[in-house]
C-alpha cells in the first residue's frame, strides 16, 4: 500500500491536470475577433426564420457575430446578472415585470424607435411602464380572432355573425347540420385563455380600463370593491361556458394544440378562436384551406367589435448587457423596413412601424380595418399577474368548475398579491 | 487485540486520541481528503442556496431589483391563501396513496421474482427498466396514452367510463397520476424488498413447513415479520420522495384540469418563475420544515433494528 507521502503528492498532479484541461476546454470559444452577440428569441414557429436571418446579418459583416439562442431561461439570466444581448420576445406580464424594475436599457435615442406607431407603443405601457424611458421596441403585432373555414360556411349557407344574436344562430345552425361549430382544445390551458375567454372579455369590457381601476383597488377587490372580476367579467366568462359546453367538440378536454391545429386543418370545425401563429401549422396538413377571421362579436351593436392584439415580438437590450453598441447594430438591422415586412408578411403579422406594409394575406385581411383604425384591445388574460394561475382556473370553468367560485377566487388571488407587492 | 481491551477497561479516565494505536492518525487526513470535494459541492449546490431562500423569505424580493425586508408577511399570507392549502392535502394525499400502491405491488412483485421461478434475472431485469427512463418522458407518453389511446379502447369495447380520458376529469386526473408515479417507483423499492426477502435464512421456511403452515400463512406471518424493517424504510423514504412530486404531473396534467393536481413544488416553481419569489421561499421554507420533522420519524423508526 502506497505510503501518505505518495498519496498527496498523486492528488496534486491530478488536481493541477484537471484543473489545465478544465481551462483548456474553456477557452475554446470563438476567438475570431468579432463581438459576439446573444440574441434571445424563443418563439417555436419562427426559429427556421430567424436561423437563416442571423446567418445572413452574419456573413454581411465582419464586426459583429449573433448567436441565436432559443433555450436559455429568461429568469435565470436576469437573476444571474448575465443575460441576452439582444431579447426578441414576446411583451407579456413576465417582460412588463423586468421592464417595471429598470432591467431593460433605454433605446429612445434610437432611429427607430420613432418610426413606431403611437398606438401600438401605447399598448406597451398597458402592462407596465419605466417612466421616461423606451424600454421596448415592438416588431410585430398579433391581430387575432376567429378563425372560420370558409367552405363550411358557404356549404351551410351561413355568413359572418355581426352580433351576439348572429353568432348563437350561426353555432346552432351548424351545431343542427352535425358540424362542430367551435374546435376547442381544453388540455392546452393556454388556448382556454387565449381564445374563449380573450375573446369573450375583450368584446364586452373595456380591459386597459377594467385593469387600470383594479390595481388602483389593489388590496381591496372583492365582493365590495367598484370592480373586481367576480362582478364585471361574470357575463362575459358565462357566455364563454355556455359556448364551452355547448358548442365545443365532445373530446375537447383531452386536446392539445397540436391536435387542435390538425383537426381544423381536417375540417373537423367550422370556427377555431386561434392565433395567426396556428395558421402556418393548419396550413402544414391542410394547405388548400380557405381561412378567414371575424372579430367574435359580443354584443348586438356591430360597431363595438374589436380584435385581440398582443405584442408577439418585442425587441429589448438589457442594462446589464455588455455589448449594447453591438446588439444595438443588429437591432437596426432587423428594424430595415425590408426585413420586417418579410418577416411580418411570413409569419402573419402586422407591422408596427409608420411605414409597415400593409398585410395582404387573405386569412387575416378580414381584421385590417381594425387594426388600421385602432379597434383593438390587448388580452384580458395577459394583464394577470403570472403568479396568478389564471390559464388554469380558465381551464377549470371550461372543465366544469362554476363560473361564481373561480372568478372569486380570482378577486382573493389579487388582493392577497396586492397585500404582498 | 486483547490487551488493549484490558488496558481501557483498566484505566479510570476516558481513552484519549493518545491511547488510540499511533498506526490509526497517520490515516485520517486522507478520510477528510476524500469528503472535501462532496461536501463542498454539496454545501454550495444545496446548504447555500437553502439558506438564502430561507432568507430571502422574510423579504419581498422578486428575484432581482431592489428589496426590503418585511418581516412575517409572507408567512400570513401563505397560511391564509386556499391554493397552497389545497396543493399541500393533494400532495399528501397523493403521496399516501402512492406509497400503498407501491408498497402492495413491489411486495407482491418480489415475492414472486424471489420464488423458484423461471427466467428470474430477466424478469428482474424486466422490471427494474421504469426506473431508468426520465420522469418527464415517462410522463409524455402516459399523457398520449391516457387521452387518446385507452379513450380509443373504452370507446371500441364501448366501456363507458374508459372512454373519457381520465385526465380531463378534474376528480380523477389523481388516479393517473398515482399510476404513472407508481409505475417508475415500483423498481426501486422492489429491488429493496427482493434485497429483504434475500436476507430471510431459507430454515425458517422449512421449519414452518415442516410445523405444516399454508404458504399464505408463511407469507404472513413469517416473511413479513422479517422484512417489517425494509417495509418502514420503504414507506417513510417513498412518502417523502412522492411529496417531491414535480416532473410527471408537468407532464401529465400540468396541475390540471384547473388547479385540482397542483403540488406543492409546482406552486413554489411556477410562483417563483412567476415573479413571487420570496412568497414562495417561505412556501419552500414551511415544506422544508415538514421535510426534517419526517426524516426525524423516519431515523426514530429505524433506530435500534438489527436487520437494516
Amino acid at each position: 500500500m502506497p505510503s501518505p507521502q505518495q498519496i498527496s503528492r498523486r492528488t496534486i498532479l491530478a488536481g493541477v491536470s484537471a484543473a489545465a484541461l478544465t481551462t483548456g476546454a474553456a477557452g475554446c470559444s470563438s476567438s475570431s475577433g468579432r463581438e459576439p452577440v446573444r440574441f434571445l428569441l424563443s418563439k417555436p414557429e419562427a426559429i427556421p426564420y430567424f436561423r437563416d436571418l442571423v446567418a445572413t446579418f452574419n456573413s454581411s459583416q465582419k464586426d459583429v457575430e449573433v448567436v441565436l439562442d432559443s433555450s436559455s431561461n429568461l429568469q435565470a439570466g436576469f437573476l444571474r446578472g448575465n443575460p441576452p444581448d439582444l431579447g426578441l420576445l414576446n411583451y407579456n406580464m413576465e417582460m412588463a415585470r423586468f421592464m417595471a424594475r429598470g432591467a431593460l436599457s433605454d433605446l429612445k435615442d434610437m432611429p427607430e424607435a420613432g418610426r413606431i406607431l403611437p398606438e401600438v407603443q401605447k399598448l406597451v405601457n398597458n402592462l407596465a411602464a419605466y417612466p421616461g424611458r423606451t424600454s421596448v421596441l415592438p416588431y410585430s403585432v398579433m391581430a387575432a380572432s376567429v378563425i372560420y373555414n370558409k367552405k363550411i360556411f358557404a356549404d351551410n349557407a351561413v355568413e359572418v355573425p355581426e352580433t351576439w344574436d348572429d353568432f348563437i344562430a350561426v353555432c346552432e345552425k351548424l351545431k343542427t347540420a352535425g358540424i362542430t361549430p367551435i374546435y376547442a382544445t381544453f388540455k392546452d390551458a393556454w388556448t382556454v385563455s387565449q381564445g374563449l375567454f380573450d375573446y369573450t372579455v375583450g368584446g364586452m369590457v373595456d380591459v386597459a380600463g377594467f385593469y387600470d381601476q383594479l390595481r388602483k383597488e389593489g388590496t381591496n377587490v372583492g365582493p365590495t370593491s367598484k370592480v373586481s372580476f367576480s362582478k364585471d367579467l361574470a357575463e362575459p366568462v358565462s357566455r364563454m361556458e355556455m359556448l364551452a359546453a355547448k358548442y365545443t367538440n365532445q373530446d375537447a378536454a383531452s386536446r392539445g394544440y397540436g391536435d387542435g391545429n390538425l383537426a381544423f386543418s381536417k375540417g373537423e370545425g367550422a370556427m377555431y378562436f386561434q392565433g395567426p401563429w396556428s395558421l402556418g401549422e393548419i396550413a402544414k396538413s391542410g394547405p388548400d384551406l380557405e381561412l378567414g377571421t371575424f372579430p367574435l362579436p359580443m354584443t348586438d351593436d356591430p360597431a363595438s367589435r374589436k380584435v385581440r392584439v398582443n405584442i408577439d415580438l418585442a425587441a429589448w437590450i438589457p442594462e446589464d448587457s455588455t455589448r449594447k453598441q453591438a446588439a444595438r447594430s443588429f437591432l437596426s438591422y432587423l428594424f430595415q423596413p425590408d426585413v420586417m415586412n418579410a418577416y411580418n408578411a411570413a409569419q402573419l403579422g402586422y407591422g408596427t412601424t409608420t411605414d409597415a406594409a400593409p398585410v395582404t394575406d387573405p386569412r387575416i385581411l378580414g381584421m385590417k380595418p381594425y387594426f388600421d383604425e385602432a379597434r383593438f384591445y390587448q388580452g384580458a388574460s395577459q394583464a394577470i399577474p403570472l403568479t396568478i394561475p389564471t390559464e388554469n382556473y380558465l381551464q377549470g370553468i371550461v372543465t366544469g368548475a362554476g363560473v361564481e367560485p373561480t372568478l372569486q377566487t380570482l378577486d382573493a388571488d389579487w388582493a392577497r398579491l396586492a397585500l404582498r407587492q | 487485540m486483547a490487551t488493549t481491551t484490558a488496558t481501557r477497561v483498566d484505566t479510570p479516565r476516558a481513552p484519549r486520541p493518545d491511547d488510540a494505536p499511533r498506526k490509526r492518525r497517520k490515516v485520517e487526513p486522507i478520510y477528510y481528503l476524500f469528503l472535501l470535494p462532496a461536501l463542498v459541492l454539496f454545501s454550495l449546490a444545496i446548504t447555500l442556496p437553502a439558506i438564502m431562500g430561507i432568507f430571502y423569505s422574510f423579504t419581498n424580493s422578486i428575484g432581482f431589483g431592489e428589496w426590503d425586508f418585511v418581516g412575517l408577511i409572507n408567512y400570513q399570507a401563505m397560511f391564509s391563501d386556499p391554493a397552497i392549502w389545497q396543493s399541500y392535502l393533494f400532495t399528501f394525499g397523493f403521496a399516501a396513496a402512492t406509497v400503498v400502491v407501491v408498497n402492495v405491488i413491489a411486495f407482491l412483485l418480489a415475492v414472486g421474482l424471489t420464488a423458484r421461478i423461471r427466467m428470474k434475472s430477466g424478469l428482474r431485469a424486466i422490471f427494474v427498466i421504469p426506473m431508468v427512463i426520465s420522469g418527464i418522458i415517462i410522463a409524455y407518453v402516459f399523457n398520449y396514452l391516457f387521452s387518446n389511446s385507452v379513450p380509443k379502447l373504452g370507446n371500441s369495447l364501448d366501456i363507458g367510463w374508459l372512454s373519457e380520458s381520465v385526465l380531463a376529469n378534474p376528480d380523477l386526473a389523481w388516479v393517473a397520476i398515482v399510476i404513472v408515479t407508481a409505475w417508475q417507483a415500483i423498481p426501486g423499492t422492489l429491488l429493496i424488498y427482493i434485497a429483504g426477502l434475500l436476507s430471510i435464512p431459507e430454515d425458517v421456511y422449512e421449519a414452518a413447513d415442516l410445523d405444516g403452515a399454508s404458504k399464505l400463512q408463511a407469507l404472513l406471518r413469517i416473511t413479513l415479520p422479517l422484512v417489517s424493517g425494509y417495509v418502514v424504510i420503504n414507506i417513510i423514504l417513498g412518502f417523502k420522495g412522492f411529496l417531491n412530486a414535480y416532473d410527471i404531473i408537468v407532464g401529465l396534467t400540468n396541475g390540471g384540469p384547473g388547479t385540482s393536481t397542483r403540488s406543492i413544488a409546482m406552486t413554489i416553481v411556477t410562483g417563483f418563475t412567476g415573479g413571487d419569489y420570496a412568497y414562495q421561499m417561505a412556501n419552500a421554507t414551511f415544506f422544508f420544515l415538514i421535510t426534517i420533522v419526517l426524516s426525524l420519524v423516519q431515523l426514530r423508526a429505524t433506530r435500534g433494528r438489527s436487520t437494516l
